[in-house]
């Protein structure tokens, strides 16, 4: 049993200014979200040492936590909705899909051993029709591809030499769904004379958070921390390619469990932009970059912008010569992790997602830029532009720019 | 001169007192009317602890008065169920408190018959997570907490249902004397400012602390100690249960379970004015000092308010006692024919919430005796309607948290309210730290009366958690004109009362948080809003 009456009294601080409800995309959308106000540290205020209240309408949060950014106060919105969606589990129960959904690891295993028809079935309509009537994943929204030659077959490397080492936390899309993005970071550190590991690892528990199973989320939590700790404490840094995970080892895990590891770990932890934005500022980054004259726009993952790290993407990727890159400055996409895959959300994930869409269109570029897997799943289903993850980027970059030192 | 009316007996007071002499009065079929000079509840009945004594406080010191709360608490906790939480309440013993008071305390209680019953520290903890670790002994009582808001209210609307006349805002500025005898009184509206006179064979005056100055107008001198206590309300309910400092009673070491927050006190210094209702810093701090060492954390804790209200305790012959712990909480009934040869007028005043219906039961029978009724008290006996909901407010489709609140509130506006939410957008939430929605706002404005946030919220709890009225009490108001209850300027001239009402109790407690919560009200009235600066009129 999860015990309900947490710690968290940053509720006390909460002026009821309402910056949070302004800035939650799911209440821009619809008056059936209680909203992160009320449902946050309105309902923690009601329950502290007292009667705990379950309200349907948590299902609706996200997670996003545009809330925890907004709030002027410091009071922790998010942490305070993810345990209103844990009561909400506890006693009213969890949908067998939801729990699917939160298993991302577990989906991506299976779906990965059999990746070519897994793909094929979730492109089929008559499949995804049956699946939409039967589980409630809805049978418009495009499913990100697994990949049979995932990251766990491509690499295992558990031990560096380098004087800077890097231990990778990959997270499960670049791992099962994203194999190149993983492949690309190890290039990038490569390129940059760092040895890169994968210790042992378990998803991260964001998808679990959010669709309250709180209690296996900070399972996997511990578990990760204890891993990585043995990493950290011989001195490697821990690094992340994934926003929601990077948030979650920085963060989430800290406001949770409230554990001297869980802090340790999160002062270890960095997004690979930020890393290599760490590189520049000490002189350690190889800015040997091939000249790329491309037009790109940057997309912020929400994510990303709760870890308030400002913007390491586009901080890198302009220091390639020729490269263009301008941030969309667009709100959340809308897919916000295992959300956009349930039917009764799927209007308000597009309705959000159209905003997204349009400001996407309305900068010129060839492509765009974003490191969440999610986002890129909401941007490929509602835009014809395709979709890189940075370190795709800059791996090629380097690899142009060393055969051009080559070639001199 | 305006109207006059004719009845067999005026109270005067729209206190406990007041709303517990009317309804004995009323249940006995006796013809009466109330007037008040404020809204029901204006004076001490809402500035206080809300706490239901067991007894067990006044044990040692005062058992006449300890045996009075104990009897009235079992009264009281089934003839009023809507206004009473039965929290229970804990006596806690911590360092360096006086060892031999708690077997005196315990060997008074049990003289008395007061079920104290020791509880291991651990079980404590854990029902009271913030209580001090250190706590030595721990004693359970049956206090409990009353809301006396609606326990004021509901006395008062059961009378008027058995027939009584309820004036509110209508102060006494008169008392009309014929031949050494009290022949009525004559009241003003504080709104028009019209007088009307209302004769009656008795007048009851149990005006609290404002005792004192009716007997003033008939030349009676009337000696009343008004003990003024600073109370501290807390931003959330961090307690289940009513938690009392094992010692002596003294200052701050009462924590009071009520509703969404918790009420700390309190203090206890004599004033002459009864409309002083001062607060003072350092008085909050030295209460925050002793209240310390049964919460530790007290300091972490956001204040949203405090506020004050004076006890008004009788002694015949005067005292050197400042702080007033010493004069008993024991009540006094004064025939002032006997005392001061002047017939007509009877003095109900001391007392406690608690023994409420007791000094009515007591006023009403001298009040029988005078006037040669037979009819004996039944108050101890009849239930006043319970404020639980049911049926339709178990099924509506609201967020629970405002559904909860409403499930145990709706009460007497039960039928307005649901025929409310039936039609459509008035589940609305007006006030989110309450959860008060529009439904009952609207239920709470009196047709053709007055729009004064004040008394809706003494009848929904509008404004009363930590935001302190910042956003709901603009709503309201807006509402209340979108919907025809009150013309744009009577909006203003409430928000103006309400917010400077508001600002008073929140500015002796405004540091962090809440002092930025009093800059955020600024900045939202007197900034967006553009509304003046002005003095609050106390109506």
């Amino acid at each position: 049993m999860l015990d309900l009456f947490f710690h968290e009294d940053t509720f006390e601080k909460c002026l009821k200014c309402n910056a949070c409800v302004v800035n939650c995309p799911v209440s821009n959308e619809t008056f059936d979200f209680g909203g992160p106000k009320h449902l946050g540290p309105e309902l923690k205020r009601l329950m502290d040492n007292q009667q705990v209240i379950d309200d349907k309408r948590i299902e609706l949060c996200t997670l996003c936590g545009n809330c925890d950014i907004s709030c002027p106060e410091n009071v922790h919105v998010s942490t305070l909705t993810a345990y209103a969606k844990a009561i909400h589990s506890e006693l009213s129960g969890t949908k067998f899909r939801d729990v699917v959904l939160s298993n991302a690891e577990f989906v991506g295993k299976l779906a990965s051993a059999f990746a070519p028809i897994t793909n094929l079935a979730m492109g089929m309509r008559p499949v995804r029709k049956v699946m939409e009537a039967t589980v409630g994943i809805p049978a418009d929204r495009l499913f990100p591809k697994y990949r049979f030659n995932h990251f766990n077959r491509l690499y295992n490397k558990k031990t560096a030499s380098t004087k800077r080492k890097v231990a990778y936390y990959v997270g499960c899309y670049a791992t099962y769904n994203a194999p190149n993005v993983a492949t690309s970071f190890v290039k990038v550190m490569e390129y940059n004379g760092i040895e890169v590991v994968k210790p042992e690892q378990k998803c991260c528990g964001v998808p679990m958070f959010a669709n309250g199973q709180l209690k296996q989320g900070l399972k996997n939590a511990n578990f990760n921390i204890q891993r990585f700790l043995e990493y950290t404490r011989q001195g490697y840094d821990v690094v992340v390619t994934c926003t929601s995970c990077t948030l979650a080892l920085k963060k989430e895990y800290v406001s949770f469990l409230q554990t001297e590891d869980a802090k340790e770990l999160a002062s270890h932890v960095y997004d690979a932009d930020e890393y290599l934005r760490v590189l520049m500022e000490n002189g350690e980054l190889n800015t040997n970059f091939a000249p790329r004259e491309e037009k790109a726009r940057y997309y912020a993952p929400c994510h990303m912008k709760a870890q308030g790290i400002g913007n390491p993407a586009m901080d890198i990727l302009e220091l390639i010569p020729g490269y263009e890159i301008q941030d969309t400055g667009a709100g959340c996409c809308g897919q916000c992790g295992t959300f956009g895959f349930k039917v009764e959300k799927y209007d308000v994930s597009m309705n959000i997602g159209n905003k997204l869409a349009k400001t996407v269109n309305d900068v010129n570029a060839e492509y765009t830029v974003t490191e969440c897997g999610m986002c890129k799943n909401q941007l490929d289903q509602l835009t014809d532009q395709p979709v890189k993850h940075p370190m795709e980027i800059l791996a090629e970059a380097y690899l142009v720019g060393d055969k051009v030192l080559a070639n001199k | 001169m305006g109207e006059r009316f004719e009845t067999e007996v005026v109270v005067i007071g729209g206190g406990m007192t007041g709303a517990g002499v009317l309804r004995d009065l009323a249940l006995r079929g006796i013809k009466a009317i109330l007037v008040e000079q404020r809204d029901l509840g204006h004076g001490t009945s809402t500035r206080n602890h809300g706490l239901l004594h067991s007894g067990a406080r006044y044990a040692v010191r005062d058992e006449e008065a300890a045996i009075e709360s104990y009897h009235e608490n079992l009264i009281l906790k089934k003839t009023v169920p809507g206004s009473i939480e039965q929290t229970g309440g804990l006596f806690v013993k911590v360092p360096k408190d006086d060892d031999s008071y708690v077997q005196k305390w315990l060997s008074s209680c049990k003289n008395i018959g007061i079920p104290a019953v020791e509880i291991p520290i651990e079980q404590a903890l854990k029902q009271e997570p913030y209580l001090n670790k250190k706590v030595q002994t721990v004693y359970q009582v049956p206090d409990g907490s009353v809301d006396c808001f609606t326990l004021v209210l509901d006395v008062t609307a059961d009378a008027a249902a058995h027939g009584a006349k309820v004036l509110t805002y209508h102060e006494v500025v008169d008392l009309l004397i014929e031949e050494n005898r009290v022949m009525g009184v004559r009241v003003r509206d504080a709104f028009t400012g019209e007088e009307k006179e209302i004769f009656s064979k008795l007048v009851v005056n149990a005006a609290g602390p404002w005792v004192g100055k009716i007997a003033e107008q008939v030349g009676i001198p009337f000696h009343i100690i008004n003990n003024k206590g600073m109370l501290a309300v807390f931003s959330h309910r961090f307690n289940k249960q009513v938690i009392n400092r094992l010692r002596l009673p003294g200052d701050a070491d009462i924590f009071v379970p009520a509703h969404d927050v918790t009420i700390f006190g309190t203090t206890g210094i004599n004033v002459e004015d009864p409309n002083d209702f001062s607060l003072n810093r350092e008085e909050l701090e030295g209460m925050l000092e002793e209240g310390k060492k049964l919460i530790p954390s007290i300091h972490d804790m956001r204040l949203i308010r405090a506020y004050s209200g004076s006890r008004p305790l009788y002694q015949e012959s005067s005292t050197n006692d400042s702080s007033g712990r010493n004069v008993s909480r024991g009540m006094a009934l004064i025939d002032h024919q006997k005392r001061d040869g002047l017939d007509g007028l009877l003095t109900i005043t001391g007392g406690k919430l608690t023994t409420f219906r007791l000094m009515a039961e007591k006023t009403v029978d001298l009040v029988c005796g005078k006037l040669g009724v037979k009819q004996t008290c039944t108050t101890h006996l009849e239930m006043i309607p319970n404020r639980k909901a049911k049926g339709f407010f178990n099924e509506v489709d609201m967020a629970p948290a405002a559904k909860q609140k409403l499930i145990h509130w709706a009460g007497t506006n039960a039928t307005k309210i649901e025929a409310s939410l039936r039609e459509g957008h008035s589940s609305v939430v007006i006030c989110e730290c309450e959860q008060v929605t529009w439904a009952e706002v609207e239920a709470a404005i009196p047709e053709n009366g007055r729009f004064h946030l004040g008394d809706i919220r003494r009848r929904t709890r509008l404004g009363m958690g930590p935001c302190q009225g910042t956003f709901c009490h603009h709503r309201a108001a807006s509402c209340a004109v979108e919907n025809g209850k009150a013309t744009i300027e009577e909006a203003n001239w409430a928000l103006q009362q309400a917010i400077l009402e508001r600002k008073k109790g929140m500015g002796v407690v405004a540091t962090g948080e809440t002092a930025k919560q009093v800059q955020l009200m600024a900045a939202i009235y007197q900034v967006s809003l553009g509304m003046k600066e002005g003095e609050y009129e106390h109506v």
